[in-house]
């Protein structure tokens, strides 16, 4: 058995604590090297996120961070194990987030790693407000916007510990990008949302009547044959039965019509759209983020500002610049105003005061909360249904501290008001 | 303090921001804020309406076409519309919740139209949606259509597509296919 | 028990589909046959150091095992100590005081049951005695810094044998790689984009073509919903003909008559269908400047054409060489490059887009026909003791002909006295641009030199963070900067060389996890490339400064 004493942790990190003790060329001039900097590193609680956990777990762990939480809903499957080295053979169906804490706990000692099974959507911001920085390797769009949007609403002027700086890395095949998001302080991810492409589509009424690819014939037994032919079974990608189906359905398409090319592996491909995936792209993407993760905890070097892309096809290729704030953005351009009314005035007289307010003279608003739907100009049906509401009162239809969101026609922006019930 | 998070200070005395209070509560989402949006910018005209099953819930409704010309005048067409979360990345899914005998609508209710897929782009809102929903039934399109037989009859025998329109709306049968009787 | 069936996937496919989908079952079959070499330290960087710790190298062959290379072998003479445990993880507790080199060879065999792992605790100079060691690799990383001692004679005995060789610096925030290359290292499957490789010879139809448009007859006769439908390729073709009958048989040439030719066709597509437009007409006006052209043969093939290995085949000539020969013969004759036969999806029926693009494959395959025979003819004329060059090689070479590439291999770049004066002078080069990281590269260079010194003296009183031991590598250094270039560096470039020496010596010759692992990344994508000889290659050295988060290339 090995004793660790101080000595031996000294020892063990004496890498990193070089950089942490002595300051740099490129480092900012206020920044004070020492102790202190290794005690804010080892005292961060990080979150990490997504298909680039494993890389980001063990760069984190390797970095001296001492408390990392990680989200995963995924079970391990075998297509995993081309990159995602914690995981084994026998691993597979097990949860991801449970096999890779425990796997970098057992090799990294005294780093404390808490899994969560479940998707980020199932947190509430009390569970975000506990971290330092979040960072994410998630890989959708969809996660990658609630994060962001749930980061930016947690700001809070007073408290500038609500700001979680958040680290995001994303990689397709040889291609990736790392980009830190200050929420409200930088570009976000709503800001940049036009980068991603769209998934290229191809008409349906090509997939419905005058196929010409491969991909049509498949796209077809997916979306049309099955809807006809097996209505009562609910598509499941991961179903070896369901894809095969699909692959001999799309066969006997592509036969009738004279197409060559449908294969299993392009059939998964189209319907699960599967996007390549290597160890080496992931293990570049993944310790840029995390570097930037050490860079933010620690100030030891300037972080990342804001964006960079990578392409490895053609040796290594970068591009580092930084991506504009939008003011306009949905997400971060519309900060909460914070707003103190009578609990009991009525909704009209609610709107009447948007009318009379100095950032905006809202005439024409309808409003919301994330729950109910307060007033609704237009259309017609939904002006009769929330009309009603006009006359209720403000606790009726509101908690305490709720946001709600208006809109009016005559602004591009949308405003959102942080509702709080004088005492 | 490390520099990000003094950085937030300085900013927030320059604005001299309010204090704010309360404990957070869940926020409308990005996709609620521009339906709320988009609803209000609508222009539906005499020959729609739309119908919200759960009023508070304005991401899944019902659009309702009646048209007052062309082939299909006097037909009452339902079109479920749901939003999801990513909109307006991604785009609305729309389908056609009868039977009906169209060239551009299959018989499970999908509907061939391009900025539903190929040619969405999140500048585009739900009013261009509404409007080329409606243009689908004063010019349906043989040229590439969902519903082949339709699209035939279309394209070979106008007259004879017509009177398959209306007994097709009146619930009767084309080609051996009921379809679901859709007059006013 | 899941229900087998035909076409299914095996296990090995399912394991590595993401892969697959990138290197194809060709690339992944020459990983499965590649066996990788890892020297990963070569004595002690100083009076209280075991040396480098040799993650970087780690790191990319734990790239390598995941996508399953057929074996590695790490050459370390290193013993584990603490400071590896904070730093490297494929060591751990157990593995204290014990051969790094076998700890992190047990570790990484782990990853995939697929790979053969091998270790030895020599020094690599002893190794090189055995002439058999070396060959067994398709590939060395070498782990910097490394006395010269051993670094000069391993890569000249690679370059001998024409093994690639990676040279990796990770220290601090910074990192820095070389790659070398043989002096002609040939790549077919380039991966081009698919826009730019498309190749449609409108200006050059051959008969079949031309008789595919004739068949269609006239425009104006057809209904609305064929003149809908009609391949923009033949719309093209159909137009160019008109064209030509009306510019005395010339195709429009420049930009202003292509402009013109391109309003031309779409003011031939009908607008008063429903639809307000045609689609087809859409896509033929949209690719008319890009398609309307003279078929070109880039300037990159006609230099490989032009090499000697491909002008003066001998009997022991490579593979790659006889099918360039044979390929620039087919050019010689019809002065066009066999054609690679794909057709982009296009607005058309379905099958008459089936019978275009059959119109397509089957010239592709005539075009690799005449390109096989010729190949065989040279083969008996060569009289060669190599099995005959497969077919799928000759057919895939056809197929990315204006695409293939020859990388003109360099060594390991080194500033020192007998450095090549193209490396000094791509330096100084570079040096001229504002914030280049090739400040970087000196700083390593300036590192090598010092550690060159420590390990070489045997002096124990020696440590990296020596200072005279610095300012003398520095000057040094940056006096063969100016040996071919007198002109004085001036004061910024000084500054920033010294910047980064500052940022190189923070870290007293040691590694941070992030910036080993990041380059282990990139290395070991080099070397998938390498192996696998697919995409492009870094030529031929690369700069990542994790204090500023981007990279630099350069060949030097």
């Amino acid at each position: 058995m090995i004793v660790t004493d101080a000595n031996s942790q000294q020892n063990r990190w004496k890498h990193l604590h070089k950089v942490l003790t002595n300051a740099g060329p490129y480092c900012d001039e206020d920044w004070i090297p020492g102790e202190e900097t290794i005690t804010a590193l080892e005292s961060s609680k990080i979150l990490g996120a997504g298909g680039l956990g494993c890389e980001i777990l063990k760069n984190l762990a390797l970095s001296g961070f001492k408390d990392i939480h990680v989200i995963d809903m995924d079970t391990i499957d075998i297509s995993n194990l081309n990159r995602q080295f914690l995981f084994r053979q026998a691993d597979i169906g097990k949860p991801k987030a449970e096999v890779a804490a425990a796997f970098v706990e057992r090799r990294v000692k005294g780093v404390k790693i808490t899994p969560f099974v479940g998707k980020i959507q199932d947190k509430d911001e009390d569970y975000y407000m506990q971290f330092k920085i979040v960072i994410c390797g998630l890989d959708s769009i969809e996660a990658r916007r609630w994060i962001n949007s749930t980061l930016i609403g947690m700001v809070d002027m007073e408290n500038p510990e609500s700001l979680k700086p958040l680290i995001d890395g994303g990689t397709e095949g040889f291609k990736g990008q790392a980009r830190v998001i200050l929420p409200t302080l930088s570009s976000c991810i709503e800001c940049q949302l036009d980068m991603h492409a769209p998934r290229p589509a191809v008409p349906l009424c090509t997939i419905a009547t005058i196929p010409r690819q491969p991909q049509h014939c498949i796209e077809w037994a997916h979306q049309i044959a099955w809807q006809e032919k097996r209505k009562d079974d609910t598509f499941d990608s991961d179903d070896m039965e369901h894809i095969s189906w699909v692959y001999n359905t799309a066969m006997e398409r592509a036969q009738q019509f004279h197409i060559h090319g449908v294969t299993f592996q392009m059939t998964q491909g189209v319907v699960k759209n599967i996007i390549p995936a290597i160890a080496s792209t992931n293990a570049v993407i993944a310790a840029s983020t995390t570097s930037e993760v050490l860079k933010i905890a620690t100030s030891c070097n300037p972080y990342l500002e804001n964006y960079m892309m990578y392409a490895g096809e053609e040796g290594v290729y970068t591009y580092t610049f930084e991506a504009e704030k939008k003011p306009d953005c949905p997400v971060c351009g519309n900060l909460a105003r914070k707003m103190i009314v009578d609990r009991n005035s009525t909704l009209g007289d609610f709107i009447d005061s948007l009318g009379e307010r100095a950032e905006a003279q809202l005439k024409k608003p309808s409003l919301r909360t994330e729950e109910k739907t307060l007033y609704q100009r237009f259309p017609p049906q939904l002006e009769e249904h929330t009309r009603p509401n006009l006359k209720l009162k403000l606790h009726e239809l509101l908690e305490d501290g709720e946001e709600v969101a208006v809109s009016d026609p005559a602004y591009t922006i949308d405003f959102r008001y942080k509702v709080i019930f004088n005492k | 303090m490390l520099k990000i998070w003094s950085m937030k200070q300085q900013q927030q005395q320059a604005e001299n921001a309010e204090g704010a209070a309360g404990k957070k509560k869940k926020k409308v989402t990005a996709a609620q804020l521009r339906v709320q949006r988009d609803l209000q910018e609508l222009t539906l005209g005499n020959t729609m309406k739309m119908s919200f099953p759960n009023p508070d819930d304005i991401l899944n409704f019902t659009l309702t076409i009646e048209p007052d010309e062309g082939m299909y005048k006097g037909g009452v067409f339902n079109f479920s519309f749901s939003v999801n979360q990513n909109f307006p990345h991604d785009p609305p899914k729309v389908k056609c919740t009868q039977k009906i005998y169209h060239p551009n609508i299959d018989l499970e209710g999908n509907v061939c139209l391009n900025i539903l897929r190929e040619d969405w782009k999140p500048v585009l809102n739900l009013n261009a949606v509404i409007v080329g929903m409606q243009f689908l039934f004063l010019e349906p399109n043989a040229s590439d259509p969902l519903n082949k037989e339709a699209a035939e009859d279309l394209r070979t025998n106008r007259e004879g597509f017509k009177r398959n329109v209306r007994s097709s709306m009146a619930g009767g049968s084309v080609r051996g296919i009921a379809f679901e009787r859709v007059l006013r | 028990m899941a229900q087998s069936f035909h076409g299914g996937p095996t296990s090995k496919e399912r394991k590595y589909d993401r892969q697959l989908r990138l290197w194809a079952a060709s690339g992944q079959q020459a990983l499965e046959d590649s066996r990788v070499l890892l020297v990963n330290s070569d004595g002690p960087l100083g009076a209280n150091s075991t040396g480098v710790s040799g993650v970087v190298g780690v790191e990319a062959l734990k790239n390598l095992v995941l996508p399953g290379i057929g074996g590695f072998t790490i050459v370390d003479p290193a013993i584990v100590t603490e400071a590896d445990l904070g730093v490297n993880f494929f060591l751990e507790e157990q593995s204290l005081g014990k051969s790094r080199a076998e700890e992190t060879c047990r570790l990484l065999r782990e990853l995939n049951p697929d790979v053969h792992g091998y270790f030895n605790s020599q020094p690599i100079t002893d190794l090189l005695h055995d002439p058999d060691f070396l060959p067994q690799h398709k590939l060395v990383i070498i782990s910097g810094p490394t006395k010269r001692s051993s670094l000069d004679p391993l890569i000249q005995r690679a370059q001998e044998l024409a093994i690639p060789v990676l040279y990796t610096h990770s220290v601090g925030f910074l990192a820095t790689f070389s790659l070398q290359l043989p002096a002609e290292f040939p790549i077919v499957e380039t991966h081009p984009d698919p826009e730019s490789a498309q190749d449609l010879r409108l200006l050059h139809p051959w008969p079949e073509l031309v008789a595919a448009t004739s068949a269609l007859g006239d425009l104006d006769a057809m209904d609305d919903h064929q003149h809908g439908h009609v391949p923009y390729i033949l719309l093209l073709l159909y137009f160019l003909e008109q064209w030509k009958q009306a510019h005395g048989g010339n195709a429009p040439g420049n930009y202003k008559e292509k402009t013109e030719f391109r309003e031309f066709v779409r003011s031939q597509a009908r607008t008063s269908n429903p639809e307000g437009g045609e689609e087809n007409f859409d896509e033929a006006v949209a690719a008319v400047l890009k398609t309307v052209s003279p078929p070109t043969i880039p300037s990159t093939i006609r230099e490989i054409f032009e090499l000697d290995q491909c002008q003066n085949l001998t009997g022991e000539s490579v593979d790659f060489w006889l099918i360039a020969h044979a390929i620039h013969f087919f050019y010689m004759t019809h002065g066009v490059l066999p054609l690679p036969g794909s057709l982009p999806d296009m607005k058309a029926q379905s099958a008459d887009y089936v019978s275009l693009q059959n119109l397509y494959k089957a010239k592709a395959r005539r075009d690799v026909e005449e390109v096989t025979s010729t190949v065989r003819q040279l083969e008996t004329q060569l009289d060669r003791r190599v099995p005959p060059i497969p077919d799928r090689d000759i057919d895939a070479f056809c197929k990315n002909a204006a695409h293939i590439k020859v990388v003109h291999g360099r060594q390991i770049p080194q500033i020192s006295s007998n450095s090549d004066a193209v490396t000094l002078k791509a330096i100084r080069s570079q040096l001229g641009i504002p914030d280049s990281l090739v400040s970087v590269f000196i700083a390593t260079q300036i590192l090598d030199g010092v550690v060159d010194e420590i390990q070489d003296e045997s002096n124990d009183r020696r440590f990296i963070n020596d200072d005279t031991l610095w300012k003398s590598h520095t000057e040094r250094i940056l006096a063969l900067l100016t040996r071919d270039d007198p002109t004085p560096l001036d004061s910024e470039v000084r500054d920033n060389i010294n910047k980064a020496i500052q940022e190189l010596r923070r870290a007293e010759g040691g590694e941070l996890h992030n910036i080993a692992s990041l380059a282990g990344g990139l290395v070991a994508q080099e070397s998938l490339k390498v192996i696998t000889k697919q995409y492009g290659p870094l030529d031929n050295t690369c700069v990542f400064d994790g204090a500023r988060s981007r990279s630099e290339m350069y060949r030097l």
